[in-house]
């Protein structure tokens, strides 16, 4: 399979002299084109800043990333723009809508960054959100739906540029156990219609769901390819 | 992304905090407001100004004590201009038509039991010439009546009516400083001359005036406050400027610096232009630090708005915004509150102005290049104070302003 995403002893540290944190440290990590990845650890592991270098929001402070085979790294904010716009997709713990815009204008966002036509813009947004079974809630505004709605809306948003590759930071973090069921189901679902899907989580039951679970600690990774059945021994550890 | 999508995307977030955008706006609406007022009202004061002038018609010229230097160094006037100095014009200087001295002193004067004050004005028959002023009653005072140094008046519309109310002025005496003088004559409604109310004066022969009321006499003669004189026609407007100001030499025994100032209607043109020019300015000056007020206030609103908005400016970076598609969008957001505060701020000037040009005697009035400056400047000040906030946003790390919660 082609790789899509490719840390090269990629380090990424805060501050300096003593005080420096060192979020990521000599991370090697190659995810290919159709994977399911859960990326687990204990907090302040840096998985998200990883998942940020990952999502061209963030430079390494040294090592090599390259996103489908371009290294980010020589790229103006114009291009990264682009890239987040056009081949990656994002779902924060948070949701992140727009409060003053319904369901169907949040999704319709990226397509306004990314020079869709208005018409094409609607019936995208209005598929999107079908998709993922909001298809009759496409004039709510935010604070008219539920929290599970929210994530399903800011899911939308996120595929609706039809992303190569779909980053989520903790997407149930602020779901209850059966709207997380409907959100996974979802990410199956779109992982078997070929985008790559990389999700930040906490919960063994989530991770379990993917088809490979990369552990870090200390920012390094520690464990790749980690088995449901070690879960239990790496988290104690 | 296209300029519609960003002007739209403005307009949205605006109308989705109506209240604050219409604050907001508030300095720019009352900074263009005045601005679009102040210079309507000073071009009209100018206006009004010269227009009193240009009432005189263009042959005017007066004739004033003391040089243009000796007025910038001391207030007090050496030589005075005199009633034989207005005389000796009359009758010496042929590109002179009307000659028309002036001597004037605040009175009280009464009639039966009534009491006013009120200005008495001295002058010579040539006054009603070189005014243009008519008579509503009776007649002016003649040159025998200078001659002789008549008891007789001419009463301003004003006067008039406060004194005798509805029975008829003509033939009835008046008293100023205990002396009686008869009414001859009732002036025609005037109005205001250079914001001496013309028809609240009382008007008597200059002669009279120097020997019973005021007794004003210098050591050459007796003193007149100004002489106001109408050449024959325009094209001997120098010439009498010229042949007046050989007389008066000659008379006052000039050796270097002139004793006197002769202005022309379109110096006092030149002289009303400047100082309600200089007046505009200045008002125009403070309206225009109300507008910069304003500006700031735009600047202001716009900081909070990006603090506050940092993780939709966060959001808006991940799903594929560029530094530039952000700085654009709040750029845009505060040039069109600026200009949209510029536009009502242009209504509500021109319609004070317009109250103003309705209630008063100023013909104040806007210019549509006012305008036009107005709400440009306006519109550009919403883009030098948007730049700093909306740099700001455009800056942002979408990894913090995403972290924020
Ligand atoms: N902007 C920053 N400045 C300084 N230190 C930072 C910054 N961002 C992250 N860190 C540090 O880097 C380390 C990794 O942080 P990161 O957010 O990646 O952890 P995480 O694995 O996502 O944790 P959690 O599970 O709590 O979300 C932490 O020690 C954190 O304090
Ligand atoms: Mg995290």
């Amino acid at each position: 399979m082609k790789p899509i995403i490719q840390l090269e002893h990629v380090n990424k540290t805060y501050g300096s002299g003593e005080t420096a944190v060192h979020a990521l440290a000599d991370v090697n990590l190659t995810i290919e084109v159709g994977e399911y990845c859960a990326i687990m650890g204990p907090s302040g592991s840096g998985k998200s800043t990883a998942m940020n270098v990952i999502g061209c929001l963030d430079r390494p402070t040294s090592g090599r990333y390259f996103l489908d085979e371009v290294d980010v790294a020589n790229l103006s904010d114009v291009e990264l723009a682009h890239i987040r716009n056009r081949k990656l997709g994002f779902v924060f713990q948070q949701f992140h809508l727009l409060p003053q815009l319904s369901a169907l204008e949040n999704v319709m966002l990226p397509m306004v960054y990314g020079g869709v036509p208005n018409k094409e813009r609607r019936e995208r947004a209005a598929e999107a959100l079908t998709r993922v079974g909001l298809s009759n809630r496409l004039n709510n505004k935010p604070t008219q739906l539920s929290g599970g709605q929210q994530q399903r809306v800011a899911i939308a948003r996120a595929i609706v540029n039809r992303p190569v590759v779909l980053l989520a930071d903790e997407p149930t973090g602020a779901l209850d156990s059966h709207t997380t069921q409907e959100v996974l189901a979802i990410f199956g679902e779109l992982n078997a219609s070929g985008i790559t899907v990389i999700m930040v989580t906490h919960e063994s039951e989530v991770a379990r769901k993917t088809n490979r679970i990369v552990w870090f600690r200390d920012g390094q990774v520690l464990h790749d390819r980690l088995m449901p059945e070690d879960l239990a021994q790496a988290v104690t550890t | 992304m296209d300029i519609f999508e960003s002007v739209n995307m403005a307009v949205k977030t605006l109308t989705a905090n109506k209240l604050r955008s219409t604050l907001t706006m508030l300095g720019i609406i009352i900074g263009n407001a005045s601005v679009i007022a102040m210079v309507g009202i000073g071009q009209g004061a100018q206006r009004y100004a010269a227009e009193q002038f240009e009432s005189l018609g263009p042959n005017v010229l007066f004739v004033i004590p003391g040089s243009d230097e000796a007025r910038q160094r001391t207030f007090e006037v050496e030589r005075a201009l005199t009633l034989e100095d207005a005389e000796a014009i009359a009758s010496q200087v042929p590109s002179v038509d009307a000659v028309a001295p002036q001597l004037q002193s605040q009175q009280p004067v009464t009639a039966g039991n009534r009491r006013i004050s009120t200005l008495i004005l001295g002058t010579t028959p040539d006054f009603t010439i070189v005014r243009d002023f008519d008579m509503e009653q009776g007649r002016f005072f003649s040159e025998t009546d200078l001659q002789r140094n008549t008891r007789v008046v001419a009463l301003g519309s004003d006067v008039a009516r406060r004194l005798f109310s509805n029975t008829n002025p003509i033939g009835q005496q008046i008293r100023i400083r205990n002396l009686s003088f008869e009414v001859i004559g009732v002036m025609e409604s005037k109005g205001a001359f250079l914001g001496n109310n013309q028809d609240d004066a009382v008007y008597i022969p200059i002669t009279t005036m120097s020997s019973r009321i005021t007794g004003n006499t210098s050591p050459y003669g007796t003193e007149v406050t100004f002489i106001s004189v109408t050449a024959r026609d325009e094209n001997s407007i120098n010439a009498a400027q010229f042949q007046m100001a050989n007389l008066l030499r000659l008379r006052h025994r000039v050796v270097n610096e002139d004793t006197f100032t002769i202005r022309t209607q379109k110096d006092a043109l030149e002289i009303v232009g400047n100082v309600t020019g200089a007046l505009t300015l200045m008002l125009a000056a403070i309206a225009g630090i109300s507008l910069f007020v304003g500006g700031i206030g735009i600047m202001n609103i716009m900081l909070v708005s990006v603090r506050e908005r940092t993780q939709e400016i966060g959001l808006r970076k991940a799903i594929g915004a560029s530094q530039s598609d952000i700085l654009l969008q709040f750029m845009i957001e505060a040039v069109i509150l600026s200009a949209i505060g510029g536009l009502i701020g242009t209504g509500i000037g021109v319609a004070g102005v317009s109250l103003v040009a309705v209630t008063t005697p100023l013909q104040a009035g806007v210019s549509a290049a006012a305008v036009i400056v107005a709400v440009s400047v306006s519109g550009g000040i919403g883009l030098f104070f948007g730049v700093f906030p909306a740099r700001q946003a455009a800056r942002l790390d979408p990894i913090v302003a995403l972290r924020s919660a």
